[in-house]
């Protein structure tokens, strides 16, 4: 096998502590994703990906280093990746979706923090994760009071650029995070050495609509009757295409969307008849936090759209790719980013018509309302969801849960009493 | 017993390499993680179904570019792991 310690040494990886992370991926990901029957042959490019996650692509990011490119980190979908595209540098994304990295981020923040945000300071203070060591700046923002305290302790390990997300969506936000994304681009020119001209930003707001379009393509195959991939396979794509290359990414994910289609032809499913189809909506899930997922289609589930920032928040709407300037590609971008309904937002309306017009979308039956711990926005923006919600006759369950494994058993009895509800009476299960 | 079978590789081009073939020939392949009682380098190996390890075997003897790092067979236990 290749051996990559002297990458991960040149890296400074805490080797013995990084080993104690790979013994555990390939059984788990064997035993959430290889057990499951049918999967379609396309998944074999993220397989790739997966058992490769700290080395093929880790190596590229080396190589790519080595001849003078430079690297963004970044966690979140309001980071406009088009910017760094076009001057010429990478963007990945980093660590933070197992428990394994949770300690380490205890060590330095408080108990009662969100565990993505643990296990992220974790991932990087503990030395475990590649991508965390092969980013030359990483980029924050200001969509919660964890991360923007963290930013200041990440700081201490490696060069941050934090942008200021504004919290309401008035003209004037907008002109601010125009203002940001402008910052952001003198920030990318200092970084590398590049000019980022009007060219050079079309290009990448080109590549990154086409990303998006790939995914939009592929969660429309999952509107169909029959469903031809599985929520647990979606959720992997959507969380894939944060590091990837993203032209690979790009024809890969094709590739897959034709073997999904010519499957809905042939009225080819997963899952058996009568599986509840669900949408979750709620907080990101990073690699390799699959619980939920995993959870809901065992046990007698099937996940058929995530709203979330690893789901449609990422890949909805595009940036208007004619404009002719500089300035009017900024506020398409400003326009586009703006359009997420994140729940930092006040007020946050766009949010639950977007869960409604989903649900409808994807024909769902069920609503799982997906919250990490201490994630106070979206644990907060539950009533006005359940409050719609009932009032179109949507059934919801909130469940909140983080990366440990002992609530499992809990969490699948309630999951099979909410199924069992939406299948004997689905007005029981809408609580007035 | 749940026997699966394991193609190791010296590195990740070999076993892409090797993936082109299988697909050319109409034979059904999953790209894995490497089992970690089989090897300890974190990579890519390729599980195919036991019953055609010989007609696997033949086609890697025909492409002598393909490097391999063994053939391994091994009971697979499934583990509970949310529970």
């Amino acid at each position: 096998m290749a051996d990559y310690r002297d990458l991960w040494k040149s890296l400074n990886i805490d080797l013995e502590k990084h080993d104690q992370l790979c013994a555990v991926l390939p059984e788990f990901f064997g035993d959430i994703y290889l057990s499951q029957e049918n999967r379609p042959e396309s998944m074999n490019y993220y397989n790739f990906v997966v058992s490769e996650i700290h080395g093929y692509r880790i190596k590229e990011l080396a190589e790519y280093r080595e001849k003078g490119g430079k690297v963004f980190g970044s966690f979140c979908v309001f980071v406009p990746d088009e910017v760094a595209l076009a001057g010429d540098a990478v963007v990945v994304g980093l660590c933070g979706g197992s428990d394994f990295w949770v300690s380490d981020g205890e060590k330095v923040l408080p108990r009662n923090m969100c565990p993505l945000i643990k296990a992220s300071v974790g991932a990087k203070v503990g030395g475990t994760c590649p991508y965390f060591q092969s980013v030359d700046m990483l980029v924050g923002e200001t969509t919660c009071d964890g991360k923007k305290k963290a930013w200041e302790i990440l700081e201490e390990y490696t060069p941050m650029h934090v942008m200021d997300l504004p919290q309401m969506k008035r003209e004037k936000d907008k002109l601010h995070w125009m203002d940001e994304i402008k910052i952001f681009k003198e920030q990318v020119e200092e970084l590398t050495g590049n000019t980022i001209t009007k060219e050079k930003l079309e290009k990448g707001i080109k590549l990154i609509n086409q990303k998006r379009k790939v995914l939009q393509r592929l969660y429309n195959t999952r509107k169909a009757e029959n469903l031809p991939i599985s929520g647990k396979d979606a959720l992997l794509i959507t969380q894939i295409a944060f590091y990837d290359d993203p032209n690979r990414f790009i024809e890969k994910t094709t590739e897959l969307c034709e073997e999904l289609e010519a499957r809905i032809e042939k009225g080819e499913s997963v899952f058996k008849e009568g599986t509840k189809r669900i949408l979750v909506t709620g907080t990101p899930m990073a690699i390799p936090n699959w619980k939920m997922h995993h959870l809901i289609e065992t046990s007698g589930g099937a996940v058929v759209c995530e709203e979330t920032c690893t789901g449609t928040r990422y890949f909805e709407n595009l940036v208007d790719e004619n404009k002719d300037t500089l300035e009017g590609q900024i506020r398409a971008l400003a326009d586009r980013y703006l359009g997420i309904n994140c729940a930092c937002f006040t007020p946050n309306e766009g949010r639950v018509d977007d869960i409604i017009r989903l649900y409808k979308e994807y024909k769902a039956e069920g609503v799982i309302y997906y919250s990490l711990p201490f994630c106070h926005t979206y644990a907060l923006e539950y009533k006005k969801v359940k409050e719609a919600l009932d009032k179109e006759g949507i059934p919801v369950m909130m469940i909140e849960s983080d990366y440990s494994l002992q609530d499992a058993g809990q969490i699948k009895t309630r999951l099979e009493a909410f199924f069992e509800m939406l299948e004997t009476s689905k007005e029981a299960a809408v609580t007035k | 017993m749940n026997l699966q079978t394991y193609i190791l590789f010296p590195s990740h081009t070999d076993g892409l390499a090797l993936e082109k073939v299988l697909k050319s020939n109409e034979i059904k392949y999953t790209i894995v993680p490497t089992p970690r009682d089989l090897s300890k380098c974190c990579g890519i190996s390729i599980k195919i179904d036991p019953d055609q390890k010989e007609k696997i075997e033949g086609l890697i003897q025909k492409n002598p570019d393909i490097k391999i790092e063994g053939i391994h067979t091994v009971e697979r236990k499934k583990r509970n792991w949310f529970v």
